[in-house]
């Protein structure tokens, strides 16, 4: 017999506080909004502001961190005055024109957290962060000065799950 | 593509559950309002993925995890997270409306228990939720979801005056 029945029915006389009446209205709106964009977010004020220092110090960490890779990884090739020929092959890199890499940057400029996503048929909610990035490849030719610049953007989205402790 | 926000069938569901999940958040929410903005938040989350409220542990799951989420978002709010999940909602906001005098001895007792307990409890007495469906929101098994339910009623018992 469950000796706790009688305080199981005084717990059920406890009533919640009701919500307020205008909560219905603003789930509605959110949905409405939330429909329209789908990753807007329905906590803006406070999820902006974190955004934007999380952008600053991801960009900043990634910024730092690829340049210190960038460096660690030319050095060699640059004592070992290696061509770009075989990776660029093209007319006005020749042989004689010793292109060696100089640098490699990588700067995230924008992060945007999109907020929890179902993936699939997944249980699990994932944050979703989409990062745009410019990576940038310099190559520099030591005895002529010449250099060659080579651009591009990225856009990468991850997910992280989230746990529930 | 469904229109969710014109579907109406969200509104039944939500006027019934909004009392226990707005409950179910003040576990982390220092008022009620920041309660009514995490459930906001999970709800409008969940219908959008799920379109009916039959999967209930994944809408409590939802709650609970926009909440612990909306705990970090604020840097107070962070520090204060350890102590919080022993021992939250002290707030001044009654999440409860108390009638008499037994009443709010118990709801004393209530804040008096372990954050795990306490939301097993919630869950199972304010939103009727099964043990199977307690153990998905959750993250836990079935057993450890019965076995804190007993441990809440019987530490509650225990911290109640003597009628």
């Amino acid at each position: 017999m469950n000796d706790f029945s009688e305080l199981e029915n005084q717990l059920r006389k406890l009533r919640p506080v009701q919500p307020s009446s205008d909560l219905v209205n603003r789930v509605e709106c959110a949905l409405t909004e939330e429909t329209s964009s789908p990753t807007a977010g329905v906590l803006p004020r406070e999820r902006k502001f974190h955004f934007n220092w999380l952008s600053l110090g991801l960009g900043v960490a990634a910024a730092a961190a690829l340049l210190m890779f960038a460096f660690l990884r030319f050095q060699q090739p640059i004592k070992k005055t290696s061509t770009i020929a075989s990776a660029s092959p093209g007319p006005a890199i020749s042989t004689n024109n010793q292109l060696v890499p100089s640098g490699l940057t990588q700067v995230v400029y924008h992060t945007r957290d999109e907020g929890l996503q179902f993936p699939g048929n997944s249980s699990q909610p994932m944050r979703r962060v989409r990062s745009h990035t410019r990576e940038t490849l310099q190559w520099r030719n030591p005895k002529t000065g010449a250099s060659l610049r080579i651009s591009y953007p990225r856009d990468e989205v991850s997910l992280t799950p989230i746990s529930g402790q | 593509m469904q229109n969710v926000a014109t579907d109406e069938n969200w509104k039944t569901s939500f006027s019934q559950l909004a009392p226990g999940l707005v409950l179910f958040a003040r576990q982390w929410a220092r008022s009620a309002a920041d309660a009514e903005d995490i459930v906001q938040e999970a709800f409008v989350r969940f219908w959008k993925k799920q379109h009916d409220v039959s999967n209930r542990g994944l809408l409590y799951a939802t709650v609970r995890s926009i909440a612990l989420d909306f705990l970090r978002r604020d840097s107070r709010r962070a520090k204060r997270e350890s102590a919080a999940m022993s021992d939250v909602d002290q707030g001044v906001e009654p999440a409860f409306e108390i009638e008499d005098d037994s009443q709010r001895a118990l709801v004393a007792a209530l804040d008096l228990l372990p954050v795990e307990q306490r939301e097993v409890l919630t869950l199972k007495i304010w939103n009727e939720l099964t043990f199977a469906e307690i153990a998905s929101a959750l993250g836990i098994s079935q057993n450890t979801a019965a076995s804190r339910y007993r441990y809440a009623l019987a530490a509650l018992k225990k911290n109640l005056p003597a009628s």
